[in-house]
């Protein structure tokens, strides 16, 4: 039986359109299970075409992808759909089916897999409940805020707990408050054990969370910034931004980081640094927008241990043998079957 | 192992994909109902042609006439000549009086009335009774032609086999047969190109939720079934409006025939054999048209 593993190698990877135009050029880069990146760099650098390539909507020009260990180069159009099973995707404008309701949005994931209904409607009320959206179930997405599309798009993303999540943009619909909502929803993912990468051309939010970084600029990987150790707080479920934040009593006047405030008080910010709680508690104002606010992490599917709770699902189970490669790889982290 | 999508999935998305569109679904099946309900009237106007051939056939007698000067040994040369054909019941000769006696019972009193007994034809006749075996215009042609070589057996007079009201029965059936063959093609083709364009809008309409459904893994199989579901469901209801238009029509023509002719015929027009043969036919129209409007225009 098949697993993919949460590791993704790029090996000198160029994508060239037929027009000439080259999107990524000389990409060589390597994400380790269970990391949490960001993927930065301005508009046209190469975030979404490196996130296209790895889902096999586009394949490189040239060079190798592995995806736990597998060279998704040589992968056949008919083995592409095993391999979507183990990567999760949040896009920017979410992508929901609009006739279909909250629920049978998220068990999409789970009926391509020929699921039987019972345990459908167990896995994706866990997964409603761990988003907050339980009351919403019967909805349809154009009743949703944008954060709460959002979490469903999160939500059949991880149901089917792939080994990575993929998030172009996630946050760019969404207000500062919910951007923040998103990311800490990804992180706890990550906590699990999933392999999150996240495409955003927010520099502030990739700061604030000070994780790993990679920045593209025209096509090229032109930085790969080490995770700080603020950012192992956050990795590690504590919040270090919790000061800048109000506590759980007066959480309505006060949900805005302060690295995203404007005005004469973010000159005195330096990126990545702690802000203080005078800060906050007196240039925040009004009243927080429905479905925002901090997920309650305690208890939910993704805070009550680092490992997976449940088994991954057995996927590639059609994946030929093919994704072998001749490419390096130290071999820890860069096999496919387990 | 692959495992198949859940039947309740595929068919809760093909209703979905129904009520979405529902006069166009509505218009797919009724186009199928109009050609399913015509081939099957040129299916039951065949069948019960057939039948009426066969009925003929089965009662075939043939009278084969003899001069009166016929004597015995003519006679049996005669029928030694007929009994030479294959399929040949039985031969049974008639005295010039007994075939007036029964062209005499096949008067009516009236035209009786008044009339010359010797007026009544009659005269030496061996009536030949044959198996049925008349399926096909060749099968006349035949049997004319055998009639045709008994006419210059000596003693014969006269062979009436009525060859030329078969062969015209015959030639009205193979014309409808070709026209029914024909109209039924035409209506089936057009049946089946309604149910592409729905399945194709249905396929347009959908363009995001299939590229949604291809990102998070779907086959290209599971991605198309319901638009397939749903294609043959358009043909079962099809298919059920056929068969009540023919019952319908059953009925009807039943009636007329029976009030108008005063005859109690013992046709069917649906016999079990049909209304399987519409049960299969609609889902089938309706399947192939989505399979090739799907093929052609969901590309995953």
């Amino acid at each position: 039986m098949w697993y993919l593993r949460g590791v993704i190698q790029f090996y000198h990877v160029q994508k060239r359109y037929p027009n000439g135009t080259d999107a990524l050029t000389d990409v060589t880069l390597r994400v380790r299970e269970g990391e949490f990146v960001f993927l930065t760099g301005s508009s046209g650098a190469g975030k979404s075409t490196l996130l296209r390539l790895l889902l096999v909507m586009e394949r490189a020009s040239d060079g190798q992808i592995l995806i736990g260990g597998r060279n998704i180069h040589v992968l056949r159009d008919s083995s592409v759909p095993y391999l979507r099973r183990n990567i999760g995707v949040v896009f920017q404008d979410f992508r929901l089916i609009p006739r279909r309701t909250v629920f049978e949005n998220i068990a999409i994931s789970l009926e391509i897999l020929g699921i039987k209904g019972s345990e459908i409607e167990r896995r994706v009320n866990q997964m409603l409940e761990a988003t907050r959206l339980l009351n919403r179930a019967q909805a349809y997405p154009g009743d949703l805020s944008g954060g709460e599309q959002q979490r469903v798009a999160i939500a059949r993303a991880l149901v089917n707990e792939p080994a990575i999540l993929l998030a172009d943009e996630p946050t760019g619909n969404l207000d500062p408050e919910l951007s923040h909502e998103i990311i800490e929803l990804l992180l706890s993912i990550n906590r699990k054990g999933t392999t999150v990468v996240v495409a955003t051309h927010d520099t502030a939010l990739v700061e604030h969370y000070a994780m790993r970084t990679l920045v593209l600029a025209k096509g090229q990987l032109v930085e790969d910034r080490p995770k700080s150790a603020r950012a192992d707080k956050f990795l590690a479920g504590e919040r270090p931004s919790q000061m800048e934040r109000a506590s759980q009593s007066d959480r309505q006047t006060v949900p805005m980081p302060l690295d995203r405030q404007t005005g004469p008080l973010t000159s005195l910010i330096v990126p990545g640094t702690a802000p203080t709680v005078a800060h906050n508690a007196t240039t925040t104002t009004g009243p927080i927008p429905s479905g925002a606010g901090i997920l309650p992490l305690v208890g939910s599917p993704f805070s009550s241990s680092p490992v997976r709770m449940t088994a991954p699902v057995p996927v590639l189970e059609d994946l030929p043998e093919e994704g072998d490669l001749s490419a390096p790889s130290d071999g820890t982290d860069s096999g496919g079957e387990s | 192992m692959k495992r198949a999508p859940r039947i309740g999935y595929v068919l809760h998305q093909a209703f979905l994909l129904v009520r979405s569109s529902p006069w166009l679904t509505a218009v797919s099946a009724l186009t199928i109902a109009l050609a399913l309900t015509l081939v099957g009237l040129f299916a039951m106007v065949l069948v019960n042609a057939s039948h009426l051939m066969h009925s003929l056939g089965e009662s075939l007698t043939i009278p084969v006439y003899l001069h009166e000067a016929a004597t015995t040994p003519d006679v049996k040369a005669v029928e030694a000549q007929i009994r030479q054909r294959k399929g040949v019941k039985s031969v049974k000769f008639l005295t010039p009086q007994q075939d007036r006696e029964r062209n005499k019972q096949a008067m009516t009193p009236e035209l009786l009335e008044g009339l010359d007994e010797a007026a009544i034809p009659g005269q030496p006749v061996l009536e030949v009774e044959l198996e049925a075996d008349l399926a096909s215009r060749g099968d006349v042609e035949e049997l004319a032609k055998w009639a045709a070589s008994l006419k210059s057996v000596k003693s014969v007079d006269e062979v009436p086999t009525g060859a030329e009201k078969l062969r015209l029965l015959f030639a009205l059936v193979e014309i409808a047969r070709t026209v029914g063959l024909v109209l039924s093609i035409v209506l089936l083709a057009s049946a089946m190109f309604f149910v592409f364009s729905t399945i194709r809008l249905g396929v347009f309409a959908r363009r995001d939720e299939i590229e949604i459904l291809s990102l998070v893994g779907a086959t290209p199989s599971f991605i198309r079934l319901p638009f397939l579901v749903e294609g043959a469901l358009q043909g079962l209801a099809g298919a059920i409006v056929a068969m009540l238009l023919l019952g319908l029509l059953h009925l009807e023509l039943r009636g007329l025939v029976r009030d108008v002719h005063l005859l109690n015929l013992s046709w069917s027009l649906m016999p079990p054999g049909m209304i399987a043969w519409l049960v299969l036919g609609g889902p089938t129209v309706g399947l192939t048209a989505s399979a090739l409007s799907v093929g052609r225009y969901l590309k995953v």
